[in-house]
């Protein structure tokens, strides 16, 4: 279940913004982690990168194959979650918490605001 | 769910995997588990650590059958399926005519006239329509796809032959030597068992059983602790096994060109060029890509052109997951391709070798396997281009070990390559020499005052005896030989050779009174060097009539194999090795062994080895073992060999039981042996050395074998052959004939003393209870399978010596469930029936108790430090300190 204050990309991105500041923080929905199965490997951007909406900005492996993961605003990363790719378990234990990908300063906040919400992206799930 | 699903096929296991939540994927038109609620990685290691449970129904099943089956399947595939007896399995390859591979399989031979073929899911179809239009061309051969109607589970893991004993109603698993059958039955359901797998577990079972009863089988299984496995961890396993896929390191490459068979390093055991195969789909191909293959191996490229590229394994060094179809470079040039590559799974073992200990712990890893250009060896560095960055990599000779079960051993990069650290070489040169005396000291003292001494192929000498091997003659050559101008005489070619010629000629005869018979040969300086010496001998003596062509070799043995407790000397992975020809059939060494009694493994199964022999014919047969509590059977295989007028050579090999020669034992000459050969250091009183005799006089039609046996101890096997110790042996030989009688009984009696004591302390015994559990010196303790290791660790802790031992149904050394004893040493240090009894309580509370006892042992051996049935008192002291004062 998505908790209701985030938005959702399609992708299965959830995305979460911090307070009123224009960090957008990223992770993987429990969807997601679900039909991925064993994570095994996690690449992450490097703090500073540019990424734009919707292109990839990270890949993550599970047994069987890799998946790319798609930024859901365009901006720069400003924190990376390095602990993360040596607990990998995390995401299935913690996916809206301690599994948090990236945080991205947004360039537009509007971008966040035209997100898809949690209800939305559960219902269109089950569609 | 849905419309797709419904054009899938589903095994009969289907409703236990959805009842226990698997999420199912398409496989080949298979509706299949990919994994289950604890997912691929937990899966992998279930099978590594316990036992997992595989429905691998969805894979072929073809049966053929009829009177052309055998020329069919030896054109069609590409092993020598005339090398299978009934109860045995080969991997194989359908080839096609290219030397490429249209599939990969495993033929299993359960009955005598069918032939079960295992094939590729993905392949089926194809494989069918291959073999009917191969049928066209043979007649008498009838095929039936029996895919539905067979269902097929896989039970791979350490836990997973107790999982089977368990369960199955008779018993009757199959030998523990991998690809081996039987046909069993659980709950009187009927089921066929191979020792097959594809997991890399060195305890692997696939069961085929009929598709209604299959379910009750998976939940059996289930019952006893087997853990669902799906196709997802199947995958990981295999690939860390380095096992090849079709489609991956089989089939056609990355380029879309074909993979030559020999390219995966499976293919050598696959491919036969047997001349009863004749001609078969793709032999001159492959021949071609075997000859590549073997000028490669041996670092000779010039046949490459044939085998470009071999799969190999490859260790992914850097951070990064290599996936099929990336890239590899080597020297910065394009190498090939990864075939197959993930993260797996391993369980972190602490502390090294049989005292490893297996913890709950994981690591990952990233590993593949490789389609690489043939040049490229083990320990080179490479790159793995993955997802456009290149990520370092080193090549591997594998990524894991099957040969130390009951587990399967990953074999990490960081380990293989890791430098080890060397001994301490750096001190100053009087300070090394000190700490070797002192060491040699206190390990003198340990062995000789303060530990119980129960290796049954160990014995110690009588100081007389210890101190005549280090006099003068030690150090000196006496080489002789016979000389036939001077009617037979020894000729020494050295000079100061008067006293050791004279010492020879005595330790012949007191040896030659010692085993009634005419002949003995001293020179060999081991039991195995004697051994060694007999094999050669045979050779040369079948080869008498023309020197000129290449010597035939000896054409069929019986034997004890070495898993029933035969003798390394007797295998042909030992000694035999160079002395056996090869059976064309089997294309292995002509090596027949000795079938034993089920209800009692360390005996001879006389009547079924009568038939053995009928229909063998051995020319050699090796009596005799190392892990002994029987006498051998050596009168009533004379008899079957005379009964058939068998030009056969009858050899004891009595290395164990020499010292017990006689009416109270076993007389060998008696029997009916030709040869006896032993080691003159286990129950026999010597020196560490070998001897072989015989009863052939000159009138004997055998006569000129035994002069080969002459010939092959002199010049064959030694030049020096160690006087000092020889000097030795015949004061040995002296106690020996002296005190005979009363060792030799005692020792008889203190193994069964020792055999009932353990009993009655609630110790599993090995043996028949009815003959006081030995005939011999020796006795044995099942202490459960796989902990013989760790318990004899521990009794050594306590100064207990013993050895472990694999039993009968064991796979390899390092799954040893017993423990092997002898009194033979402590015999001699004076201990009786008594103190047998005594010490089989210190043993129980060692085993059982897991009690600390080592100053209670070493109290122990206090009272027996005095060695018996030597020459000793008051009228050799003078003579023993004089020996004493010229060293």
């Amino acid at each position: 279940m998505v908790p209701k204050e985030l938005r959702c990309l399609q992708t299965h991105e959830w995305a979460k913004r911090e307070e009123d500041s224009g960090i957008i923080t990223v992770g993987l929905t429990d969807y997601a982690i679900e039909q991925l199965g064993d994570i095994v490997f996690l690449e992450l951007p490097a703090v500073g990168d540019k990424v734009t909406k919707e292109s990839e900005f990270c890949t993550i492996e599970s047994v069987k194959a890799a998946s790319d993961l798609y930024a859901p605003v365009s901006g720069e990363i400003v924190e990376i979650n390095e602990s993360l790719t040596e607990n990998l378990e995390l995401f299935k234990a913690d996916p809206y918490g301690q599994a948090w990908i990236v945080k991205i300063k947004a360039e537009d906040i509007a971008e966040f605001e035209s997100l898809m919400n949690a209800e939305d992206y559960e219902k269109q799930l089950k569609g | 769910m849905g419309e797709k699903m419904g054009q899938l096929q589903t095994t009969v296991f289907l409703e236990r995997h959805l009842k226990l939540g698997a999420k199912m994927v398409e496989f080949a038109g298979w509706n299949m588990p990919l994994h289950y609620k604890p997912g691929i990685i937990q899966e992998h290691l279930a099978a590594r650590r316990r036992a997992g449970l595989f429905d691998v129904s969805h894979m072929g099943r073809l049966v053929f059958r009829g009177s052309g089956v055998l020329a069919f399947l030896q054109h069609t595939l590409t092993n020598n399926a005339a090398a299978l007896e009934v109860g045995e399995s080969q991997y194989t390859i359908i080839p096609n005519s290219n030397g490429g591979a249209i599939d990969d399989a495993y033929l299993y031979r359960f009955f005598e006239d069918e032939y079960l073929l295992v094939v590729n899911a993905a392949n089926r179809q194809k494989d069918w329509e291959h073999f009917l239009r191969s049928l066209e061309k043979f007649g008498q051969v009838e095929m039936q796809d029996r895919t539905q109607e067979l269902a097929m589970l896989s039970l791979q893991g350490p836990l997973s032959k107790g999982i089977l004993t368990r369960i199955v109603d008779s018993a009757q698993l199959p030998e523990p030597i991998r690809n081996s059958l039987s046909t069993t039955s659980i709950e009187g359901v009927e089921v066929l068992i191979g020792r097959t797998g594809y997991t890399g577990e060195p305890l692997c079972f696939e069961l085929f059983i009929r598709g209604k009863e299959a379910v009750m089988i998976w939940d059996e299984l289930i019952e006893q602790g087997a853990q669902p496995v799906g196709l997802g961890a199947r995958d990981t396993l295999r690939l860390e096994a380095g096992l090849p896929l079709y489609g991956h390191e089989l089939g056609v490459d990355a380029e879309g060109k074909e993979i030559p068979v020999f390219s995966s390093r499976f293919s050598q055991y696959a491919v036969s060029f047997s001349p009863l195969k004749g001609d078969f789909v793709g032999r001159e191909a492959l021949w071609r890509q075997f000859e590549a293959f073997k000028r490669i191996k041996k670092g000779d490229y010039s046949l490459i052109a044939d085998l470009p590229r071999l799969i190999m394994s490859v260790a992914v060094a850097g951070k990064g997951v290599a996936r099929a179809g990336d890239k590899v470079f080597a020297d910065d040039s394009h190498a090939g391709y990864v075939t197959s590559g993930t993260m797996v799974p391993y369980g972190i073992w602490q502390g090294k070798a049989l005292a490893g200990q297996l913890s709950e712990e994981k690591g990952m890893r990233s590993i593949c396997l490789a389609l690489l250009d043939s040049e490229l060896r083990d320990e080179d560095e490479a790159e793995v281009e993955i997802r456009g960055k290149k990520i370092q990599a080193v090549i591997v000779p594998y990524h894991l070990r099957s040969e130390a079960p009951p587990w399967a051993h990953p074999i990490l990069l960081d380990e293989l390559y890791k430098e080890q650290i060397p001994l301490r070489r750096d001190q100053a040169v009087k300070k090394k020499v000190g700490f070797l005396l002192k060491k040699a000291i206190e390990n003198t003292i340990w062995r000789q005052k303060e530990c119980i001494n129960l290796i049954p192929s160990e014995q110690t000498a009588s100081s007389m005896t210890r101190m005549l091997c280090i006099m003068d003659p030690a150090g000196r050559y006496a080489e002789h030989k016979q000389v036939k101008a001077f009617y037979d005489l020894d000729v020494f070619y050295y000079q100061g050779t008067d006293f050791i010629a004279e010492v020879e000629e005595l330790l012949e005869g007191e040896l030659r009174d010692y085993l009634g018979c005419t002949e003995v040969e001293t020179r060999l300086v081991s039991g195995q060097m004697a051994n060694a010496a007999v094999f050669s001998a045979m050779v040369d003596y079948f080869n008498i009539a023309d020197r000129k062509i290449e010597p035939r070799r000896i054409r069929r043995v019986l034997n004890h194999h070495i898993i029933k407790g035969g003798h390394l000397s007797a295998q042909p992975m030992g000694t035999l090795r160079d002395f056996v020809a090869r059976d064309p059939k089997t294309e292995r060494p002509a090596v027949v062994n000795f079938p034993v009694l089920a209800e009692n493994p360390y005996k001879i199964d006389i009547a079924a080895c009568r038939e053995i022999i009928a229909e063998y014919k051995p020319e050699l047969i090796i009596l005799g073992k190392s892990v002994t509590l029987h006498r051998e059977p050596v009168a009533q295989i004379r008899h079957f060999v005379d009964e058939i007028s068998l030009d056969c050579i009858i050899m004891y090999d009595m290395a164990h039981v020499l010292g017990l020669v006689g009416p109270c034992f076993q007389e060998p000459f008696k029997e009916g042996a030709d040869i006896v050969t032993g080691s003159t250091h286990k129950t026999f009183f010597g020196t560490q050395r070998g001897i072989i005799a015989s009863d052939y006089q000159r009138d004997n039609l055998r006569w000129p074998l035994w002069e080969a046996v002459r010939r092959r101890a002199f010049p064959g096997s030694v030049s020096n052959h160690h006087p000092g110790t020889l000097l030795g042996l015949l004061m040995a030989a002296y106690e020996m004939n002296c005190f005979k009688d009363q060792y030799q009984k005692r020792v008889l009696s203190n193994a069964k003393a020792l055999a009932q004591a353990l009993k009655e302390s609630g110790l599993n015994v090995a043996g028949d209870p009815n003959v006081g559990y030995t005939e011999t010196h020796q006795v044995i303790l099942n202490v459960g399978y796989g902990k013989g290791p760790e318990v004899a660790r521990r009794l050594e802790d306590n100064n207990i010596i013993i050895n472990y031992q694999a039993g009968p149904e064991e796979e390899g050394f390092t799954a040893s469930g017993c423990l092997r004893m002898g009194v033979a040493e402590m015999t001699r240090f004076g201990m009786e029936e008594k103190d047998f009894q005594e010490l089989a309580q210190l043993i129980r509370d060692v085993v059982v108790g897991a009690k600390n006892v080592k100053e209670e042992v070493a109290g122990f051996r206090a009272r027996f430090t005095d060695m018996k049935y030597c020459f000793s008192g008051k009228e050799f002291d003078a003579v023993m300190e004089k020996l004493h004062g010229i060293i």
